[in-house]
C-alpha cells in the first residue's frame, strides 16, 4: 500500500493521503471496513489527540521527512494534512 | 565542579481527591479508550485550600527537620506557579512568614506555565554555584492549583472542560536546593533548553484555563526531541537509551508521557515498538505513580515525577535520571541528575504515598457542590470567610497540623493551623 521513499523520492499528495489512511487504520481498528475520504477529520473518525499525533508521526517517518509537529495543527482534515505534508516535502526536496 | 542539587524534598497533595474515571463518567465523556490516558485520581482544591496552603504543607516538614542555624541559611525563597492570586505581591512573602524564615532573604515568584518548577530549580542551582554566599540554601516551592467553578446562569461548563477538568489537579513540591545534594545531584551544565512562542494552553483570564490541547501536545513532542538533541550536543557520549536508568517527564497525564517516550525512542534511539513498551515500563513508569494520583500539577509536575522516580526506582547503586520539563507558551528543558540510596531513603521518609492515600475521596455530589462554592475564593476576592464545616472530614485526614485558609481580609490572606 502506498509508495516508499526508495521507490519515489517525489512522494505526491495522493500517496501521502493513502499513507495517512493506512496509519489511521493501524491506530484506530474501529475504522475497519469504512471508506475514508479527504474531507474526513481524524477527530471525527474517533482519534484522540494522542492518536492524531501518532498518525502524523508515522506518516512523516514513512516519507522520511522531519518537520515540527505543531505546524500540522493547521490541517482540519486528512486531505489538508496530505496537502500540507506534500507541500513541505516538495519545498524541502526542491 | 562544586556539588549542587536537591538537599531535601517533599510533596503535598491536599486533603481531597476524586476518582477520575468516575468524574469522566459523570461528565458523559467517551470512556471507550479512557484507560490509555493513564489517569487514576486527581487532587481537588477545597475552598479553604490555596497555593499557599499546598506550599506550606509541603515545606513544613523540611523546615522542621533543620537546625536553627541551617534554617537561617535559607537566603532565597522562589515560588514557581501559574496560580498566584496577586499580580504584584509574590507568594514567597507568605511562605517566608508562615515558615518563620530569616529576613535577610530574597523573595520572588517565577512563571512560565508548567516549566516554572524547573526554571526555579535551575535558578536556585545557579545561585548556589555562583558562590556569592557560600553555604546559602534556597527554598524552592512549586505550587499550582486549578479551581473549576460554576456560576449562576451556567457559564463555566464550556467545551474546554472536557479536556482540562479530568486532568487538572492541584499540589506542591517543596525542595531545599544547596551545595549538599543528598537527594538529587544535578549534572551541572548538562542541560538542553528549547523554547519559542506558541499559543497552546494558557490562563488568559483569572480562574480560566484555555487553549488548544492538541497544539500543546504536538509542541510538547517537538520540544522533547529538540531539548534532548541539544542536551546530547552538550554532553559528550550522551545516549537516550543508555545514559539514564530512569526518565522523569512533565506529566499532564500519563498517556501523554507514554506518547512522548514512544516518539522520542523511535525517532532518536531508533527503537522497535516491543522494546519501547518494555523500556517505558522499566524506565518511565516509576515516575508516574504520584502524578497519576494527583493530576496535572503544572509547575510542580516535573519535580513530582522526579520525586516519584526516587521513591519507586531501584537506587541500590547511584543512578542517573533524565528529566524533561515543558511549559506552554513555550519553554522546555532536558537535564539530568544522580540519585543515591541515601536520597531514596530521605524521600521515602516523607511518607508521600501514604499521604496521598489518606485524602478524602469526594463523591460526585460533594464535588458538584464544591464547584458551586469555589467562586467564594476566586481571583480578586477582597473579603471572605471560609466555612470550616464544608467537607469537614477532609480537614483532619493527615492526623498532623495542616495549614488552611481561614479568611481573606482586604485582599490579605489569613491562615490557620488545624
Amino acid at each position: 500500500m502506498g509508495v516508499t521513499p526508495a521507490e519515489d523520492s517525489a512522494v505526491n499528495q495522493e500517496d501521502i493521503l493513502q499513507l495517512i489512511i493506512q496509519h489511521a487504520r493501524d491506530v484506530l481498528p474501529s475504522l475497519e471496513g469504512r471508506e475514508l475520504s479527504p474531507t474526513d477529520s481524524l477527530r471525527e473518525l474517533g482519534a484522540n489527540s494522542m492518536d492524531r499525533s501518532e498518525i502524523v508521526m508515522m506518516t512523516l517517518e514513512a516519507i522520511d521527512m522531519d518537520m515540527p509537529l505543531a505546524e500540522t495543527i493547521k490541517a482540519s482534515n486528512i486531505g489538508e494534512l496530505a496537502q500540507l505534508l506534500a507541500d513541505r516535502k516538495a519545498g524541502l526536496t526542491a | 565542579m562544586r556539588a549542587v542539587g536537591i538537599e531535601a524534598m517533599n510533596v503535598y497533595a491536599g486533603t481531597a481527591c476524586v476518582d477520575v474515571e468516575a468524574l469522566a463518567g459523570h461528565r458523559g465523556l467517551d470512556m471507550t479508550r479512557f484507560a490509555n490516558l493513564l489517569m487514576k485520581e486527581k487532587t481537588v482544591a477545597l475552598p479553604y485550600e490555596d497555593p499557599i496552603t499546598y506550599g506550606v504543607n509541603a515545606a513544613r516538614p523540611l523546615i522542621d527537620a533543620m537546625t536553627p542555624e541551617e534554617k537561617d541559611r535559607i537566603e532565597v525563597v522562589i515560588t514557581c506557579t501559574e496560580s498566584a492570586f496577586d499580580f504584584g505581591k509574590s507568594m514567597s512573602t507568605y511562605f517566608h512568614k508562615l515558615l518563620g524564615l530569616n529576613r535577610n532573604c530574597r523573595l520572588f515568584e517565577l512563571k512560565n506555565a508548567c516549566y516554572s518548577g524547573i526554571a526555579g530549580l535551575q535558578t536556585a542551582a545557579n545561585f548556589v554555584l555562583s558562590s556569592v554566599s557560600p553555604g546559602a540554601k534556597v527554598l524552592l516551592i512549586a505550587t499550582d492549583i486549578s479551581r473549576f467553578m460554576t456560576e449562576a446562569g451556567g457559564e463555566g461548563l464550556t467545551d474546554d472542560w472536557s479536556f482540562f477538568e479530568p486532568s487538572s489537579g492541584a499540589g506542591a513540591v517543596a525542595a531545599i536546593v544547596s551545595d549538599q545534594p543528598h537527594v538529587f545531584r544535578i549534572d551541572v551544565g548538562a542541560s538542553g533548553y528549547y523554547g519559542y512562542e506558541v499559543m497552546d494552553t494558557c490562563r488568559p483570564a483569572p480562574d480560566k484555563e484555555a487553549g488548544d490541547a492538541d497544539l500543546s501536545l504536538l509542541s510538547y513532542l517537538d520540544c522533547c526531541e529538540k531539548a534532548f538533541m541539544e542536551y546530547q550536543s552538550r554532553v559528550e557520549g550522551a545516549d537516550l537509551a543508555k545514559t539514564f536508568t530512569y526518565l522523569a517527564m512533565h506529566t499532564p497525564f500519563g498517556g501523554m508521557v507514554k506518547g512522548a517516550h514512544r516518539n522520542i525512542m523511535r525517532k532518536v534511539a531508533k527503537a522497535k515498538p516491543a522494546d519501547i513498551e518494555e523500556d517505558f515500563q522499566r524506565r518511565v513508569s516509576p515516575s508516574l505513580h504520584f502524578n497519576q494520583r494527583v493530576g496535572n500539577t503544572m509547575g510542580a509536575s516535573t519535580l513530582m515525577a522526579i520525586a516519584s522516580t526516587i521513591e519507586h526506582g531501584n537506587f541500590d547503586e547511584p543512578r542517573r535520571i533524565g528529566c524533561f520539563s515543558y511549559g506552554s507558551g513555550c519553554c522546555s528543558e532536558f537535564f539530568s541528575g544522580v540519585v543515591t540510596r541515601e536520597g531514596q531513603e530521605r524521600v521515602r521518609a516523607q511518607g508521600i504515598g501514604s499521604q496521598l492515600g489518606r485524602r478524602h475521596t469526594l463523591k460526585m455530589d460533594e464535588y458538584d457542590e464544591l464547584l458551586a462554592t469555589s467562586h467564594l475564593v476566586k481571583f480578586g476576592t477582597r473579603n471572605a470567610s471560609l466555612d470550616p464545616s464544608f467537607v469537614a472530614t477532609a480537614r483532619g485526614v493527615h492526623g498532623r497540623e495542616t495549614l488552611f485558609l481561614k479568611e481573606i481580609k482586604e485582599f490579605h490572606r489569613e491562615y490557620e493551623w488545624v
